[in-house]
């Protein structure tokens, strides 16, 4: 399984936290972006202009995900 | 002393506590162009007046409340108002800007500044409306909450009226500023004057609260194109990705995710940079459980304020430090806790970036065995916060000491390596080891440990964009261009969230394009390109439409000849100001510095970039402000900005007693 959370105000806009994906469908980033927007009725656009993080570590859209990995989608942020 | 500029009032009043006499303070259009107004005014008329062994707690320290000239203008986010003095906490010149309405009553008022010296013999609150100073007994609000003291404050002013309410700003203390706790902050509605313990210096004076109206106007210099102008600054700020979504949907506390994620979160007092249970206390889960409403200043198209429900009321929400600090950063998943005792430190009226942090620091000493002071890191623990959080403002017990703040507490009983402050003021949540640009910011700021007045890089080295955050390349001369662009905003009078709209909005929300890597990657090559635009600012003899609209703005609004490289130069030469004033209370490299935890442990073990190359960085940061190797400028520079005669000290205290004036005790 992937584990796909999601953050920032895209999180807000779709009421969704995150989902679990099964690995044999999902290969790569693009790929997941696809499944979220599908999922929460958004735009591919919007996750594939999010921060990407893969285990920890910014992410391509190309990057290739595998059983077990962690995938983040952030909203750049700033405050004070 | 009136004036020819727009935006305006033109007139500083004096206000001389010991004496209960109110005189005009003289301040001339020339020091209105170079200084502006704001934060950079008020070190201009602390330096005039402040000796190298003035006390914070002293007749002769000012509290110094300044607008700018955007105060009233109707540009977007120009609510501001500041409050400097020398500060208790860290014995050098402090600056905290605060929201709310303040500043915009001090106009209607016939204000642009007040200053404030001498001490009243009993406690006191101010009434100033139009021309008229009021001094009455405070004896009956002595003691009050900021909340209830505001409350009553309007009930007299309303009585006053005939029952009918009077629209007015106050600024108030609580529990915190009476007892002299070294980081009470000064309250403005439910905004704060927050840091370097402006609301003990205003407790010492004796002086619980203050409150502004009138009728007068701002005038500017050409409202048709301003008004243009500022039309096309809503849009802009309201569409763009920082400013037009994540601040207004979630606050500064939707910070928090990405800071985990870049390892970033301060945690266990800076033990660590990401905090397991940060789902539990994010800006996410507090928008989704908590939060009633946003809100925000004036004028101001961002609203980055959250309303939360505490037993039963309404009140102001945490900010991303508070989650920070009194989540992970004591170890704390309890969001709801957070939320209370963030109303609780407003209601005392105290720092909750210093109050958080020394806790940490205590809890820390505790667990070492340096200081048995019953503070610990524990689920039980946290049930006697609110206990301890009353302790500091009234100093009481183990609470008395923890008022001191942690470079105190690290001083009597050890630790200094994990006392996380610089110039004894404690850090904001953001971890430096994941943002080494930052790390310099923090050390080399001028009222002390301020990601904001550090010029924050964490901006761009995460947060917004992911340039690396480990390399020190560059990064000193981001640093003095952020730090000298926030300086000219703020002397203006505007929020410095309007300064996030400065990376154009593509370049934020197409983070995998092209252009966006590129400008990453360039970052830390640029230094020497950027070293030119600090030598030589003048070069920039234009404005930069719609992403910096500041310097338009300003000439708009004033009717100074204003561009871009002369507004980025003000913003210099208050920075520079700022330090040479703090040279003459002993300031040098020695001070620009952060504790050991942070520049020789690094945060990933066996990973020696995850630790600040602080000593490195200052060498080049030095270089590109023009001071010398031991951070003191040099005449050369002050003479370029225009700060080389200014040692001599306008007003003293005696000298202004000697006059006449209108005393109205």
């Amino acid at each position: 399984m992937i584990k796909i959370k999601l953050f920032g105000s895209l999180r807000l806009k779709t009421g969704c936290k995150g989902l679990e994906a099964d690995s044999q469908n999902i290969k790569t980033v693009k790929e997941a972006c696809a499944l979220m927007a599908e999922a929460t009725g958004m735009t591919l656009a919007e996750y594939k202009n999010c921060v990407i993080m893969l285990n920890g570590k910014q992410a391509k859209i190309s990057a290739k995900v595998s059983d077990g990995d962690e995938l983040v989608f952030l909203a750049p942020s700033g405050g004070g | 002393m009136s004036t020819n500029y727009g935006g305006y009032m033109g007139k500083v009043m004096h206000i001389d506590l010991t004496t209960g006499r109110t005189n005009e303070y003289p301040w001339s259009d020339e020091e209105r162009r170079l200084y502006i107004g704001g934060k950079t005014m008020a070190a201009k008329i602390l330096g005039d007046n402040l000796k190298k062994d003035t006390p914070a707690f002293s007749e002769e320290n000012m509290l110094v409340i300044t607008t700018g000239p955007f105060t009233g203008s109707g540009a977007p986010s120009s609510s501001r108002f500041n409050i400097s003095t020398l500060s208790p906490q860290t014995g050098i010149l402090t600056s905290s800007n605060c929201g709310g309405n303040f500043g915009y009553y001090l106009k209607k008022a016939g204000f642009d500044a007040l200053v404030i010296s001498g001490k009243s013999p009993k406690p006191v609150w101010l009434q100033i409306h139009n021309d008229t100073f009021t001094f009455h007994d405070a004896d009956g609000l002595w003691g009050m909450h900021t909340g209830k003291v505001q409350q009553v404050l309007d009930e007299k002013l309303s009585s006053e009226n005939g029952g009918m309410a009077v629209k007015n700003g106050k600024i108030v203390i609580g529990p915190a500023g009476e007892n002299l706790v070294l980081y009470a902050s000064i309250v403005s509605n439910e905004r704060l004057a927050g840091r370097g313990g402006t609301g003990a210096v205003m407790g010492w004076k004796n002086l619980k609260a203050i409150t502004v109206s009138g009728n007068h106007q701002v005038q500017v210099y050409n409202r048709e194109k301003l008004d243009a102008l500022n039309k096309k600054w809503f849009k802009y700020l309201k569409s763009h990705p920082l400013t037009g979504d994540q601040l207004p949907r979630l606050g500064t506390a939707g910070l928090v995710s990405t800071m985990q994620m870049r390892g970033q979160l301060s945690t266990k007092n800076y033990n660590y940079g990401q905090y397991d249970d940060f789902e539990m206390v994010n800006g996410e889960t507090l928008a989704e459980e908590y939060n009633i409403v946003n809100k925000g200043c004036l004028t101001c198209p961002i609203k980055c304020a959250r309303t939360v429900e505490v037993d039963g009321k309404a009140v102001k929400g945490p900010e991303l430090e508070t989650l920070g600090l009194l989540g992970g950063g004591i170890l704390n998943n309890d969001l709801y806790s957070i939320l209370k005792w963030n109303y609780e430190l407003d209601e005392l009226g105290m720092d909750t970036i210093s109050a958080a942090s020394t806790l940490a620091y205590a809890m820390e000493a505790n667990e070492k065995g340096l200081w048995d002071n019953g503070l610990e890191f524990n689920e039980e623990n946290k049930d006697k916060m609110s206990q301890v959080w009353e302790d500091i403002a009234y100093r009481r017990g183990v609470g008395d000491e923890l008022a001191n703040g942690s470079r105190w507490c690290s001083e009597k009983y050890g630790g200094k390596e994990f006392a996380i402050h610089s110039k004894g003021m404690e850090l904001a949540a953001y971890e430096p080891r994941r943002s080494v640009g930052l790390g310099l910011g923090y050390a080399v700021s001028n009222r002390g440990g301020c990601h904001l007045n550090g010029g924050y890089m964490v901006l761009i080295e995460g947060l917004s964009l992911n340039v690396n955050s480990q390399t020190p390349h560059g990064k000193p001369d981001f640093t003095v261009i952020f730090q000298d662009l926030m300086e000219g905003v703020s002397s203006c009078g505007q929020c410095l969230f309007t300064t996030y709209a400065f990376f154009p909005p593509p370049l934020i929300s197409h983070p995998h394009s092209w252009y966006t890597r590129l400008f990453c990657k360039a970052v830390p090559v640029l230094g020497p390109v950027l070293r030119l635009l600090n030598k030589f600012p003048g070069m920039v003899c234009f404005h930069l439409p719609l992403i910096f609209n500041q310097s338009k703005a300003l000439h708009l609004v004033t009717g100074m000849p204003v561009t871009f490289g002369s507004f980025f130069k003000a913003g210099k030469r208050g920075y520079t100001l700022e330090r040479h004033i703090n040279s003459r209370f002993g300031i040098s490299r020695k001070d620009d510095s952060l504790p050991s935890r942070l520049t020789d442990v690094p945060q990933v073990e066996g990973d020696e970039s995850t630790k600040v190359p602080l000593e490195r960085m200052k060498n080049v940061y030095y270089h590109a402000r023009g001071w010398s190797d031991d951070g003191i400028p040099t005449p050369k520079t002050l003479r370029k900005l225009g700060l080389d005669k200014l040692d001599s000290y306008k007003v003293t205290c005696e000298e202004f007693r000697s006059s006449s004036g209108g005393a109205s005790r």
